[in-house]
């Protein structure tokens, strides 16, 4: 576990490292200025060449990846063109915000998602299972900003139950308030995904229940509800965890699209702002902290994995 | 049988599928006395597992059951199933790896029956799984209970299965192939475990196989069931010794058998199962009957004939008549000619695990092939024997150069072989596979696959390409009208005789063949057998003929090696190999070979310990950590070189020779 | 159980014939759209701005006064362009790289798979904004970010797909007639490799119109006046109040055209994948 562990924090620091090198490598050697970009096609060259000499980018390319690079091994995330502020405050205040959306998605998904496949898996052919198989059918399908204008539409519009926009932090709002703006990005986020949970949650319990081990557990003279619960379940949960890790990265993806409809000032919106406005130091500094972000969470899946996992958790023979 | 323990009248059970009705048994009937044994005999697709799921009350959802009576100790199984199964019916399946649960420690798993059916307290029924796993003869039990199933090998698994249907003490136990998937010598470890415990517990034993040997060595009843029905039904021992029914006499004549290593041809039965969704009101095997004739299609009862009951019309009438028997024999064999194979000293290593960011993970490397020289003459059998992991496929890979060599060198016709050989070796070097579904591309006719080796070596082309095509299928008994068949279209025994084609069509003159038998039922595997025996007379054809089932190698090869952790510890002419003096690993695994009609060898049994384990020491002769006679030090500390014993017999082995001469002969009886 | 039994005829999963209907009458409207259409989709009418569904306009009209139902036509083809075009992308990078990975193992196999490793530890949208970010947005370049980021998803699966089938004993027959990596890859491997690969490729559509849409609902895709689905509800959500058919119309189109494709892509698995056929009876 030790070894294993090792290992696997070293391939996050490479990991992390080279997306470092390809966000930088894609931001500055693809055709065009960055200057040009960032001043837009009218730009004097007289503004051009100031702002270069401004933003070191008349240096070779190996220094200024290592200025940055460097940067933000110390913290430092350079600064926001277009904000005129240090842009690692930024970043992680938005991406504050956007955790408490994450987890609070990731949670529900992983429990509701969860719940349901083994539902159905339980239930095969029943009506319950159809209507849910259904369900799954639609409910993937439907892309999020299309649901973030259904239930800003009904909930916001039509009903006037909860706020179309915005966010009220914990400390004005209060819990009621602060609630109120997560609701509908929270239900449009996980929609999807509850859905992409379940199906695979289904048929990794299916696969379960037909195995010989369950058929064992049964020729024991275990009642069904014993057989399921402590022979096929946790057998079952493992592939859930690895869907639900994928997930995580779908729910990232989720997450841009919503807090921009929302106007949820996350990590999300933040980055589309940054490319809107062309601010390039927000832009890299975002993409790095969300690839961080992301990759912990698959090590915590992985680690997770290797828990429930008698297989990785404990060695070889006796 | 008034007071059976089991008593089975008229059971049958059919599934819905989308070709219609399968009817998976008809009208079995069968009884089963307090602390008896039956045999439950058939091939696949005989319904004999069917049998097991109908007695447990476990049949899919799909299935329908039909019984006149299912009785368990006057209780009908088909209300009180749920409440007997683990109780006071054990059961084991096929393959322990798949019957113990891979995310539950084993004490758990053997513990559950004793807290559901004997409501004890957890701590107490854990405490009894240590005793349970004590007493099926495995070392260190409290571990063992604490371990997960993974960290076990095959055969401690199967006896943590053992423990757990023996839980509650049932009276009946059911064994649905209990040895199946394990190898030998670990197969004999099990039987002797279910020999005492049925003479200590005196525990009723249902035991389903398709092997006819271990039924003789643990049943005093036998029925044989054919496409779900009972054939034939009374004593064992009679019944191998006389069979009465046809297909009986087909089994045992079509049985492959090392104390007969001869180079007869066996008795293949012809044909295949009938269609099970049409079940044929007479005799359902008369298709495949030599013994067909008049009155065949006539419904047939079971009838009591010699003291058993049979369902054939002929029985009596037929008496000790044998299955007859293929006309050729081996006298026509050709002399051996000069050498074609010469491999010095192969090796190679596996490491277990790998890739570049894992290079600092120490790992263990297996020793998969340990320098092992042997040589084949043009036209001769050599027979290579080994339990799993032993290392004859990677040897059998590396004559081929289909896998990199570590160390040693081969050569062919005088030649030596580059590690990336010419199209000249491979034409002449081909290979045959065990597994038929795979080893045959889903997507290519039997002609597309025939034609390729001939354009592929510029063999043939045109239309006489086709002839040979023609000729190939003829040469593995099959019509033309195989041509355009998918392989999906073919039986197993059917596909495996393609790919012996394809092999042949480079007109090979050495032939690796991988377990190529292993995966095929008793009578199909002597067909292809025979065909075999005739490549290897008439073409010359010189075989390495890799199996696990001594049996089968002694029938066909002129030499047999046999291999242990990488290494051959033994090699020599099969009938030197077969008889004293013996390695003391061959002599093991001889004598863990269950044969028909032998049940008296008991005494003369050489019993291994423990199972092959991958890594082991790096010194020392590979088999001393197994072996029942080992002298010592020596065996610890230095490898046993090969040593002479008689003309071409060479083993491995620190023993002295007269010791290893004075062992009893593994394959025969003692009085 | 004997082979020679004749099987029934391979019947079509119904949600398969569905979804093909479907799809293709969506296509059809879309090739047809410029014909179609009653009205040109870039027009301006300030006199008819925001007006709801009626027999003039059933979709309505938007605050520019075009006509709804004309640039839902006109805008039907993006989506289909995106999902065919991105698959096709991946589908042309992954197969190969995924196939010689599998066949070639060693270093080239450890380079290919760390370097999708490294692709796949961007999460999809970002990888795609990131592409997008520093060039023009416009429809071909989303179609070729869309189809950059599913390349590693097209990649592990070739290579999942060609390793189960490199460990099948024909192959090894193959390589014991010293075929060549051509002939094993082009003719052992691939010929039963499309089935998964099919299927793969259906249901990867589905998410290639998914996130194509929404980079352009994120103004990363077709820029205005294109009248691409996920670009006009995002131009429809100022007026959703009092004009939500500006919105809805586009985004019921894009839902009945996922739903069919990804039903397409099911009924494929239904048909194609070798778990739910019954093994054996061909």
């Amino acid at each position: 576990m030790g070894a294993f562990l090792l290992r696997r924090f070293a391939s996050l620091a490479f990991v992390l490292w080279a997306m470092t090198v390809l966000v930088f490598a894609i931001v500055h050697i693809l055709p065009g200025s960055v200057a040009h970009m960032i001043l837009g096609e009218y730009a004097t060259d007289a503004a051009i060449a100031a702002l270069e000499e401004r933003l070191g980018l008349n240096d070779p390319l190996y220094v200024q990846y290592w200025r940055w690079f460097s940067g933000i091994l110390a913290g430092d995330f350079g600064t926001s063109l277009t904000m005129d502020r240090p842009a690692g405050p930024l970043i992680f205040e938005a991406l504050g915000r956007s955790a408490v959306l994450a987890s609070i998605a990731i949670v529900l998904v992983a429990a509701i998602g969860i719940a349901l496949g083994i539902h159905s898996a339980t239930h095969v052919g029943t009506a319950s299972d159809r209507a849910l198989t259904l369900g799954q059918y639609f409910f993937i399908a439907v892309p999020e900003f299309f649901w973030c204008i259904l239930v800003i539409l009904f909930f916001a519009v039509w009903l006037g139950w909860l706020p179309a926009t915005g966010y009220t932090p914990l400390a004005e709002g209060g819990l009621l308030g602060w609630a109120k703006h997560l609701i509908l990005p929270v239900s449009t986020l996980v929609l999807g995904l509850i859905a992409h949970v379940s199906r695979l949650t289904r048929s990794s319990m299916l696969e379960a229940i037909e195995s010989r081990y369950v058929l064992a557990a049964r020729a024991k003279g275990l009642p069904e509800r014993t057989v399921l619960r402590r022979h096929a379940l946790p057998n079952a949960l493992l592939p859930a965890i690895t869907v639900i890790a994928v997930d995580i990265g779908i729910l990232i993806g989720g997450i841009v699209v919503v807090e921009s409809v929302f106007a949820y000032p996350g990590l999300g919106r933040m980055l589309v702002y940054a490319i809107e406005n062309q601010d390039l130091p927000l832009l890299m500094g975002g993409m790095i902290v969300v690839t961080a972000v992301y990759a912990l969470a698959n090590l915590a899946a992985d680690i997770l994995y290797a828990v429930l996992n008698p297989r990785i958790r404990v060695g070889g023979a006796v | 049988m008034a007071e059976a323990l089991l008593d089975v009248a008229g059971l049958s059970v059919s599934y819905a599928t989308r070709r219609g009705l399968v009817h998976a048994l008809q009208d079995v009937s069968l009884a089963i006395p307090r602390g008896g044994a039956m045999g439950l005999v058939g091939e696949s697709g005989s319904g004999k597992s069917s049998m097991v799921l109908a007695l447990l009350g476990l049949l899919d959802k799909g299935a329908r059951l039909e019984a006149d009576r299912l009785d368990f100790a006057g209780e009908d199984l088909r209300q009180a199933c749920a409440r007997l199964r683990g109780s006071r019916i054990g059961t084991v399946f096929q393959d322990p790896a798949a019957a113990l649960n891979p995310a539950l420690r084993i004490g758990f798993q053997v513990a559950e029956p004793l807290v559901q059916h004997r409501r004890l307290p957890q701590p107490i029924a854990l405490a009894r799984a240590v005793e349970l796993l004590a007493e099926m003869g495995i070392p260190r039990p409290a571990e063992v209970a604490q371990a997960y199933p993974h960290q076990l090998s095959g055969g401690m698994k199967q006896r943590a299965v053992i423990a757990t249907a023996l839980a509650c003490e049932p009276e009946l136990l059911l064994l649905d192939e209990p040895t199946t998937a394990l190898d030998v010598t670990v197969e004999a470890q099990i039987l002797d475990l279910l020999e005492r415990l049925r003479r200590d517990r005196q525990v009723a034993l249902l035991l389903v196989s398709h092997n006819l040997g271990i039924v003789d060595r643990l049943c005093d009843r036998l029925t044989v069931l054919y496409a779900g029905r009972v054939v034939e039904q009374g004593d064992a021992a009679t019944m191998l010794r006389a069979p009465r029914h046809p297909y009986t006499r087909g089994l045992l004549a079509a049985l492959p058998r090392a104390d007969r290593g001869q180079l007869q041809r066996l008795a293949p039965i012809p044909g295949g199962l009938p269609d099970l969704t049409r079940p044929e009101s007479g005799c359902n095997f008369a298709a495949r009957c030599p013994f067909r004739a008049e009155g065949c299609d006539a419904p047939q009862a079971l009838r009591d004939v010699a003291g058993r009951a049979v369902r054939c019309h002929r029985a009596e009438e037929l008496g000790d008549t044998p299955w007859p028997r293929p006309g050729h024999t081996a006298a026509q064999r050709a002399p051996l000619g000069a050498m074609l194979l010469e491999a010095e000293g192969l090796a190679r290593r596996f490491r277990l695990g790998g890739g570049f960011l894992q290079m600092f993970r120490s790992r263990a490397e297996v020793r998969a092939v340990d320098g092992v020289s042997l040589s084949l003459r043009r036209g001769e059998v050599l027979g290579l024997v080994g339990e799993s992991g032993c290392g004859k496929t990677t040897l059998g890979r590396l004559l081929l150069r289909l896998i990199e060599a570590d160390a040693g060198t081969i050569r062919f016709d005088g030649q030596p072989v580059s590690p990336r050989p010419d199209a000249a070796f491979r034409r002449r070097a081909q290979i045959v596979f065990q597994n038929p579904d795979s080893s045959l591309n889903p997507r290519q006719t039997v002609e597309q696959a025939l034609l390729r080796p001939l354009v592929r070596f510029g063999l043939a082309s045109g239309a006489a390409a086709d002839r040979e095509v023609d000729r190939l299928l003829e040469r593995v008994r099959l019509s033309p009208a195989y041509r355009p068949r998918y392989p999906h279209q073919m039986s197993g025994g059917e596909k495996q005789r393609i790919g012996i084609a394809r092999a042949l069509a480079s007109r090979p003159d050495f032939l690796v063949c991988d377990e190529a038998v292993s995966a095929l039922d008793v009578s199909v595997q002597a067909a292809v057998l025979n065909l075999l025996a005739d490549l290897r007379d008439e073409l010359g054809v010189a075989f390495l003929f890799i199996s696990h089932d001594i049996g089968v190698v002694a029938h066909i090869a002129d030499r047999i090696a046999v291999m242990y952790r990488g290494v051959i510890v033994e090699e020599g002419p099969t009938q030197a190999v077969l008889a004293p003096p013996y390695h003391p690993y061959t002599q093991a695994l001889l004598s863990a070979v269950p044969l028909v009609g032998q049940s008296g060898r008991a005494t003369t049994r050489l019993r291994l310990v423990g199972d092959v384990s991958a890594t082991g020491p790096a010194s020392g002769c590979p088999f001393a950590h197994r072996c029942p006679v080992k002298i010592g030090a020596p065996c610890e500390r230095q490898a046993p070189a090969m040593r002479e014993v008689a003309v071409g017999h060479r083993i491995a082995c620190h023993l002295p020779i007269e010791e290893m001469a004075r062992a009893p002969h593994a394959l025969m009886a003692t009085e | 159980m004997s082979a020679t039994v004749a099987t029934p005829a391979h019947r079509l999963p119904r949600t398969l014939v569905t979804g093909l209907l479907v799809v293709g009458a969506i296509a059809l409207l879309a090739a047809l759209g410029p014909w179609i259409a009653p009205y040109d989709p870039d027009a301006f009418d300030m006199r008819a701005r925001l007006q709801p569904p009626s027999a003039a306009h059933w979709f309505g009209t938007d605050e520019f006064g075009r006509d709804v139902l004309s640039r839902v036509l006109s805008g039907a083809h993006h989506s289909i362009l995106m999902g065919v075009g991105a698959t096709a992308i991946s589908l042309a990078i992954g197969v190969p790289l995924g196939l010689i990975a599998a066949f070639r193992r060693g270093w080239t196999e450890e380079v290919v798979m760390r370097c999708i490793d490294l692709m796949i530890s961007l999460p999809p949208v970002l990888l795609g904004l990131l592409i997008l970010a520093v060039t023009e947005p416009g429809l071909w370049k989303t179609i070729l970010a869309v189809g950059l980021v599913y390349v590693p998803i097209m990649t592990r699966i070739s290579r999942a797909v060609a390793l189960d089938l490199l460990s099948e004993d024909f192959v090894e027959a193959a390589r014991a007639r010293g075929e060549g990596a051509y002939h094993i890859l082009v003719r052992e491997i691939l010929p039963n490799a499309w089935p998964p690969l099919i299927v793969e490729t259906a249901l990867r559509i589905t998410f290639a119109i998914l996130l194509g849409s929404a980079l352009s609902f994120l103004g990363l895709g077709p820029q205005p006046p294109a009248s691409e689905w996920g670009l006009m509800i995002a131009e429809s959500r100022p007026f959703i109040a009092e004009a939500p058919w500006i919105g809805l119309a586009p985004g019921l189109s894009l839902c009945l055209l996922l739903i069919a494709v990804n039903t397409v892509g099911e009924g494929l698995r239904d048909l194609l994948d070798p778990r739910l056929r019954g093994r054996g009876h061909g």
